[in-house]
């Protein structure tokens, strides 16, 4: 099977499997009721004609499969309608918001991958050992404490004590640091990379080491040794790539779940992220926003997927394509 | 570097002037650690290889042979830890020697083919990757001399097409193919000794046929030395010039294959050659595993005071039972441990 007919399989079949999120979504949605309805109606003052005149102007009247093909036909063109709360394009504040969340997770997930990697490797060459012990109980206890707390303590430590780095928000509102936009902002990224960072490196860590101790009793590691190979070339080159693909799901599942961790960093942060984004706009029934951003994270994780599985291929050569 | 450490070894150099064998093993001991106590995998063990020789290593499952043959090359798994013994390769103490020395000799004077081919390949990258490695590594030459060097040990091991095998992956070949595979790998830079823990065993029986003649005739081409390491006396009986019989981590009995065959001495070597229904067919026939011969090898982990043998042995006397026998001469080149054969005895707690 060839390697285009394998993407566009794939390609396919993610397709599919975004019209059919969409399609709930869209249907959730709509079960919920007129959110204008619902926004408006125990506003005093409010006639139901004027409920009526801004359902339309909002696309809300209609049948469900003329709206839900309206609506599909406008985010094929990345209008995604109009955010009722902060009455700008939807697409706009997805792009804003979506950069400023990459902006934290994608540092992060690369930091962790490393520091996991370099962590796991020490753990796992020198097993029952100290720096063992000390690695694996650090990573199991960043895995079990919850990442708002982890994100609580960096703000008390390095904003509140020593005030060294801003606790808050993604630009200074004043004066930027060193005058420079692009400082000032990886300034204020240092804490919620971090809080995501700890997260993210606990579980993976774990995952590397327990990975790396398998791969490393394997025969074909015997064999390396027995070759006169030096360990350079035994544990990064032999053990190591077999090592990491169980590591590709889960790093998968991190760039696709990206914003199941984001609403906790941003909101401790107050950082101007799609997290952040969604969790008012659900608090405030921004149904325009809540479908938007619903979308962005159906689409995140089947490009995850999608990725992870052009990843295993070119990693793994016993995979075969179909 | 992957190496069992060696708590208490004998530091004695090897006799320089004298000429000795390729390999001598002596007294070596090495122990698992575990949680549940020491295990004595390998307790005092003793052989020799000459030049251009096969020692046949046979014994029981469990008996110490893969434990004492990756010592060699100081590749016993952890918890294995060397508590004694010299392992004295081409003059040079290997277990004194620093990491760096070992894996010069690794691969490249003394190399090893592994039981199981099907996982003794690194599974995502392709023979050609695996092969020509190792030579650049050892040698320094390019890449295309590398391929062109691996290419022509896949033709020795009767590989077909090597320029297409060299690109494939091992979950591409089959059983046998994979083990050529790892017979060339072992051979890549002629090394002078070649270690074969069971390299048949996991071969459908035709299979196996056609890698024992490989073996031999590998031997005789690069007139290299072996230590062959199985439970199927068929297999010794058609490759070794002297066999070591192990049981319970230590050496019963050790001569030329024809004296083993024809004149054992020791008990247990008795006993596995009766347990074995006809070794002149060799392996041609089923696949002919030892223990059939009553009671099960000890626990190495209680091991039973004085031989290790006594309570499965027909010839058992009571001194047997408080005193471990030593190896001794019983006729040139022919050695037993057995205090029934005149082994002198060291008391065991
Ligand atoms: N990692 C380990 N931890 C503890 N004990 C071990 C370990 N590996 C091997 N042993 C013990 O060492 C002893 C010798 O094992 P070894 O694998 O050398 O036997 P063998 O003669 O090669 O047997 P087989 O014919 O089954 O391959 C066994 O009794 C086993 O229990
Ligand atoms: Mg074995």
């Amino acid at each position: 099977m060839g390697a285009l007919r394998f993407l566009l399989r794939r390609l396919a079949f993610s397709a599919a499997l975004i019209l059919g999120v969409s399609f709930i979504l869209f249907a959730l949605i709509n079960a919920i009721g007129n959110p204008i309805q619902i926004l408006l109606s125990e506003t005093p003052g409010v006639s139901e004609e004027m409920i009526a005149t801004l359902s339309r102007y909002y696309g809300l009247d209609g049948n469900f499969i003329d709206r839900y093909g309206a609506w599909l036909w406008s985010i094929v063109h990345f209008d995604f309608g109009t955010s009722i709360i902060y009455n700008q394009p939807v697409g706009e504040l997805l792009e804003v918001y979506g950069l400023e969340t990459l902006k934290l997770q994608l540092p992060a997930i690369l930091l962790s991958t490393l520091i996991a990697t370099a962590a796991g490797v020490i753990a796992a060459m020198r097993q029952h050992g100290w720096a063992d012990f000390s690695i694996v109980s650090s990573a199991m206890l960043g895995h079990s404490l919850p990442g708002f707390l982890v994100g609580i303590v960096l703000i008390l430590i390095f904003s509140y004590w020593l005030g060294v780095l801003p606790s808050y928000g993604a630009y200074s509102t004043r004066n930027l640091m060193m005058g420079s936009m692009v400082i000032d902002g990886l300034w204020h990224m240092v804490l919620p990379v971090a809080m995501l960072t700890v997260f993210n490196t606990a579980t993976l860590t774990l995952l590397m080491r327990s990975s790396l101790v398998d791969v490393l009793r394997q025969d074909y590691i015997t064999a390396a040794w027995a070759s006169g190979l030096p360990a350079r070339r035994v544990v990064l080159h032999h053990a190591l790539r077999n090592a990491f693909i169980p590591q590709l799901t889960y790093l998968g599942t991190l760039f696709g779940l990206m914003l199941g961790t984001a609403p906790v960093t941003e909101t401790v942060f107050t950082w101007p992220g799609l997290g952040a984004l969604y969790i008012t706009a659900i608090h405030q029934l921004d149904y325009p926003v809540i479908m938007g951003v619903t979308m962005v994270i159906t689409v995140m994780l089947v490009v995850a997927t999608l990725l992870t599985d052009i990843a295993y291929v070119v990693i793994d050569p016993r995979i075969r394509l179909g | 570097m992957r190496s069992i450490p060696v708590s208490a070894p004998d530091p004695s150099p090897a006799k320089a002037g004298q000429p000795g064998p390729l390999l001598a093993v002596e007294g070596l001991k090495v122990h698992f650690h575990t949680r549940d106590g020491v295990v004595r995998a390998v307790d005092g063990v003793d052989f020799q290889v000459g030049t251009g020789q096969t020692l046949g290593i046979v014994g029981e499952s469990g008996s110490g042979k893969t434990v004492a043959s990756l010592t060699l090359l100081r590749l016993a798994p952890p918890p294995a830890r060397i508590v004694a013994g010299r392992v004295v390769f081409e003059g040079e103490n290997l277990l004194l020697q620093p990491d760096k020395r070992l894996a010069e000799i690794r691969g490249r004077r003394m190399a090893m083919i592994f039981q199981n081919p099907a996982t003794s390949l690194n599974p995502i990258l392709s023979v050609g990757q695996q092969l020509t490695e190792i030579l650049r590594w050892h040698t320094g030459v390019s890449r295309q001399a590398a391929l062109d060097r691996a290419a022509e040990l896949l033709t020795l091991v009767g590989i077909s097409d090597p320029a297409a095998r060299l690109r494939q992956y091992p979950h591409e070949l089959s059983g046998g193919m994979k083990q050529r595979v790892g017979i060339a790998r072992a051979l890549l830079c002629e090394p002078a000794l070649l270690l074969a823990d069971e390299p048949t065993t996991a071969l459908d029986v035709t299979i196996q046929a056609q890698i024992l003649d490989l073996l031999a005739d590998l031997r005789q081409r690069l007139s290299m030395s072996m230590v062959l390491v199985t439970h199927d006396m068929g297999v010794v009986a058609r490759m070794a010039d002297r066999i070591t019989v192990m049981y319970a981590g230590r050496v019963c009995e050790t001569a030329d294959a024809d004296t083993i065959f024809n004149a054992p001495q020791h008990p247990y070597t008795r006993a596995l050659l009766e347990s074995v229904p006809r070794i002149d067919h060799s392996y041609s026939g089923a696949r002919r595993v030892l223990p059939s011969i009553a009671g099960r090898p000890p626990d190495l982990l209680h091991a039973p005071p004085g031989c290790r043998f006594h309570d499965r042995c027909p010839e058992a006397a009571p001194e047997c039972r408080r005193t471990m026998p030593r190896e001794h001469l019983v006729a040139p080149g022919h050695s037993v441990s057995c205090l029934r054969r005149g082994s002198p005895g060291e008391e065991t707690p």
